[in-house]
């Protein structure tokens, strides 16, 4: 067994270093901070990708400049946007549903920052590393549908209703499959600790000449790392599944009535999203922050920027699916795949061990 | 021209068909009992016939002497009567044409609907009632279509008075947005308002709708909200100079050429002006330019239907159509609204140096089979784009000819129609190219046409600029002697279409013998052709039929004129 990457979580760490000693007030204090540290980190990156990361990507993929106003390669447009978005009047519709009208974007954005409360980010950045770190994560991931029900239905928006209920058909359908390939890993691994999973995928796989290929369950298992990529796409609802937005069909789906901060705080929690799911991806597939040279929360910046990269190659590019195709997909393909991915994964790993 | 005319006997055994065109006389003995009268049209024959007679006569025309495609229905108030007029065609040979003139009286303006006949009447006669005033008996749902329902009075009548401001005012309108629940409370549909504010909706369509979960259960699209009274407009301008602008207005995507081409065939028909060839040469390039435009963006926003919304089909489109509208404006001097067209002739010959006009244009054309090759690779190869539109919004081929669908949508449902080779103009009938046709009847078969049309456009630009690059520069003719003012003989009439980029564009016009129309009737395509989208969508899902809406390629300013 390799050492793992992160042997103490982070508000230890920040104990030791400040010298704190112990005690419930000081583990209060030191995770606070580690929280907020990864937390402004994923919004850093949130804020880098939403307002110009993204727009400078499609633009590539289409054949546009995008933004290049101000700033360098119009970096600070960053700053433009979100002055000019929270200074936008906030309209709440008469019939709104309040207060779910007014938590639904919270649940959104909070579900996903929680999340990454145990992924190891390398270098010793982990907030914490419980023994159900990876159950963990699924669990707080898809509260967020819950948000886009909220916000569906609290709308009093047809267009948002149906987005809403969309949403809800897209989760279920995505998310059995997402967590059973997830099972797979764990059966792999033998721990639902983040930090053994990462370890796990230490080792080398087979050497090509000097290069040695890691034991990234990417490589183990390609067949489980696809499937969950898709599932992914669809938890994340981007093309071909961006059915619950669907500007063409039904407008904006949950979110046509929220402007101003709401919208802001929706839009954030979808990109926020997206991370998390590069987060899951990353550690569960790709060997979490292990990468040569560079130090791990620069290779964990990479993988998730990755991941990020792909649905916005996705977005460009492939058209959507029906909801009915969405649907049928969900439970007739996935389902059915990532069930047969998880006996023979169990079969292997019984066999062999 | 490669495609040869549609056999003979598949019209060999209808009334009045012989050798040498139609036999009027024996269409008039087929219907003589309803008949009342003759007049001649420059186009066609017209028969007069009782308001009360009109299903009769029209539905022993249709099945008798083939006249299957009910183009246009034009409505018009004379001092002494109203009328309305069928202008009759045949799907199969579009040459051969007959109008039904239906009088009625100044104060009981009744006469019988033809929707029983052609369900394209629908929406023709509704209109006629709005515009016009004429009621029609037997119409399933004879309400105004273009105007508020608040509306008083008729504005193409003529005792409505133009100047008088309507006094209902706004909030006493009906709201047409208002109407939220058409079903009881234990119903299990749901009644959206999709548009007129609308990603998809293509323009200011109101389409309301009531969904089953997400089906849709009923749908009816609502239209006028870009009316802007083109029809009068024109019948307030002179022949000569002033109405040949308005048409670039109807379908701005931009069709602008073709429309103009629309009004200038209908014009020189009435006032038999001939046009030289080698302007022939330069309205046929020009006219699919144009249409080269217009099917690429009609690409891209199918696919922005279909695939969302930033994605690489519609800028790649634009892309491509922005060299295009270079080349259009080099040539015309205008992006958008040409104005290239003038009654005889176009407005003035390809730029100095002619050789580097020449270049920009073969330039395109040599990259366009790459270009077309990467759209297939994009959009019609991938298969979650078969996967969304192969089987859906299915319009069968006579459901579109009872429809009057004319163009792609009816080219996509396996129907072989072409003004362009069937009732040739300009310089078409000389030239080396194919009606493309499709027979899946479904969206996909809709986009498969417009980009194999672009195809054959090309082969047509191509063989043009071969022409203008040989043509001898004494003989460069680009306008025929047409008097400064054009006054047609009194009581002319005369209905001329053409193949614009949606489909058959006609123009129905009357000479009062002054210089400016009488009546000046337009017959969008676009209109025809919107009316099917219930057909197509009633039990698909609400993505099917925002991708069925983004097949019909319709352009609201034309729809509402």
């Amino acid at each position: 067994m390799i050492e793992p990457l992160t042997a103490t979580p982070l508000p230890d760490t920040i104990a030791d270093m400040l010298n704190l000693g112990d005690g419930i007030l000081v583990q209060l204090l030191t995770g606070l901070l580690a929280s907020a540290l990864v937390g402004t980190f994923m919004l850093l990156n949130t804020a880098l990708a939403g307002p110009w990361a993204k727009r400078k990507i499609t633009a590539a993929f289409t054949d546009r400049i995008s933004v290049n106003r101000i700033g360098p390669a119009g970096i600070g447009t960053i700053v433009v946007d979100a002055v000019r978005l929270l200074s936008k009047e906030l309209i709440i519709p008469e019939d709104a549903d309040r207060p779910a009208y007014d938590i639904a974007p919270l649940v959104l954005a909070s579900s996903a920052l929680l999340g990454f409360a145990v992924i190891p980010m390398g270098n010793g950045i982990q907030v914490a590393d419980p023994e159900i770190g990876l159950a963990y994560v699924f669990a707080v991931a898809s509260i967020a549908s819950l948000g886009l029900v909220m916000a569906g239905y609290a709308s009093s928006n047809k267009y948002s209703f149906l987005g809403g209920l969309r949403a809800v058909a897209q989760n279920l359908a995505y998310e059995i499959p997402l967590v059973l390939t997830g099972a797979s890993v764990v059966l792999f691994a033998g721990s639902l600790r983040m930090s053994e999973i990462v370890a796990a995928q230490q080792g080398t796989l087979f050497s090509l000449g000097p290069i040695a290929v890691p034991a990234w369950f990417a490589f183990v298992n390609p067949f489980a790392f696809a499937l969950f990529f898709i599932a992914n796409l669809a938890e994340v609802g981007r093309n071909p599944f961006d059915i619950p937005e669907a500007p063409t069909e039904i407008v904006a789906g949950y979110q046509t009535e929220y402007s101003s901060v709401y919208f802001v705080l929706f839009y954030l929690g979808e990109f926020i999203h997206i991370f998390l799911g590069g987060a899951i991806i990353a550690t569960l597939f790709l060997g979490g922050p292990a990468g040569p040279v560079l130090p791990g929360i620069v290779w964990f910046t990479i993988k998730i920027w990755a991941v990020f990269f792909f649905t916005q190659w996705a977005r460009s590019a492939v058209p959507r699916v029906r909801i009915d195709q969405l649907i049928e997909i969900g439970w007739k393909g996935m389902l059915v795949l990532s069930f047969a991915n998880l006996v023979l994964t169990a079969v292997i790993v019984g066999v062999i061990a | 021209m490669s495609l040869e005319k549609p056999e003979p006997s598949a019209t060999a055994d209808e009334v009045g068909v012989t050798d040498d065109g139609l036999d009027y006389d024996a269409l008039e003995a087929l219907v003589a009992e309803h008949v009342v009268d003759r007049e001649s049209h420059v186009n066609a024959e017209a028969f007069v016939v009782y308001p009360d007679a009109v299903q009769a006569t029209l539905s022993t025309l249709k099945e008798e002497a083939g006249f299957d495609h009910c183009s246009c229905v034009t409505a018009q108030e004379y001092e002494d009567r109203f009328e309305s007029i069928y202008h009759l065609k045949k799907f199969d040979d579009p040459t051969q044409q007959l109008s039904i003139v239906v009088p009625t009286t100044k104060d009981d303006p009744v006469s019988e609907s033809a929707e029983p006949v052609f369900r394209t009447a629908d929406w023709h006669e509704r209109e006629a009632y709005d515009l016009v005033g004429i009621d029609y008996t037997d119409h399933p749902d004879l309400r105004r279509i273009l105007l508020p329902e608040t509306w008083q009075g008729h504005p193409l009548g003529k005792d409505y008075n133009q100047n008088q401001p309507q006094i209902v005012p706004l909030r006493e309108h009906a709201n047409p947005l208002e109407q939220d629940h058409r079903a009881g409370e234990d119903s299990d549909t749901m009644f959206v308002n999709i548009g007129p504010h609308h990603p998809a909706t293509h323009g200011v369509l109101h389409v309301k709708t009531v969904l089953d979960g997400e089906q849709i259960a009923d749908l009816e699209p609502d239209i006028g909200y870009l009316h802007r009274c083109e029809e009068q407009m024109c019948q307030g301008s002179t022949y000569r100079h002033q109405i040949m602008p308005y048409p670039d207005r109807w379908d701005y995507t931009p069709g602008g050429i073709l429309n103009e081409w629309a009004y200038a065939r209908a014009a020189e028909s009435m006032a038999d002006i001939d046009v030289p060839e080698y302007a022939q040469v330069l309205r046929t390039m020009s006219a699919e330019l144009t249409r080269i435009c217009a099917h690429l963006l009609a690409l891209g926003t199918f696919g922005l239907d279909v695939y969302g919304d930033f994605t690489a089909i519609f800028m790649y489109a634009v892309r491509d159509r922005e060299i295009v509208q270079n080349i259009l404006e080099d040539l015309t001097g205008q992006r958008l609204m040409f104005n290239y067209f003038r009654l005889g002739g176009v407005s003035w010959d390809v730029p100095e140096p002619r050789e580097e006009f020449f270049e920009n244009i073969r330039d395109f054309l040599d990259g366009l089979p790459h270009r077309l090759e990467e759209y297939h690779d994009l959009v019609t190869g991938n298969e979650i784009f078969q996967m969304r539109c192969v089987d859906t919004g299915v319009l069968p081929p006579e459901v579109a000819k009872n429809y009057g669908a004319t163009g792609p949508v009816a080219r996509g449902s396996g129907i072989d129609y072409d003004l362009r080779r069937d009732d040739p103009y300009g310089y078409y009938d000389e030239l080396d190219w194919d009606v493309v046709t499709e027979d899946g009847c479904d969206n996909y078969s809709r986009v498969l046409v417009r980009m194999r049309e672009v195809e054959e456009s090309a082969k047509i630009i191509d063989q043009c600029v071969d022409l203008l690059e040989d043509w001898p520069e004494e003989e460069r003719e680009i306008q025929s002697n047409v008097p400064r003012t054009l006054r047609p003989d009194a009581d002319k009439e005369v209905y001329e279409a053409v193949e614009c980029a949606k489909g058959e564009l006609g123009i129905y016009m009357r000479s009062d013998g002054t210089d400016k129309p009488a009546r000046f009737k337009i017959r969008s395509p676009c209109f025809s052709n919107l009316q099917t989208l219930p057909e197509m969508s009633e039990g698909e899902y609400i993505p099917d039929m925002v991708a069925s809406l983004g097949s019909l390629d319709i352009v609201l300013g034309e729809v509402d004129r």
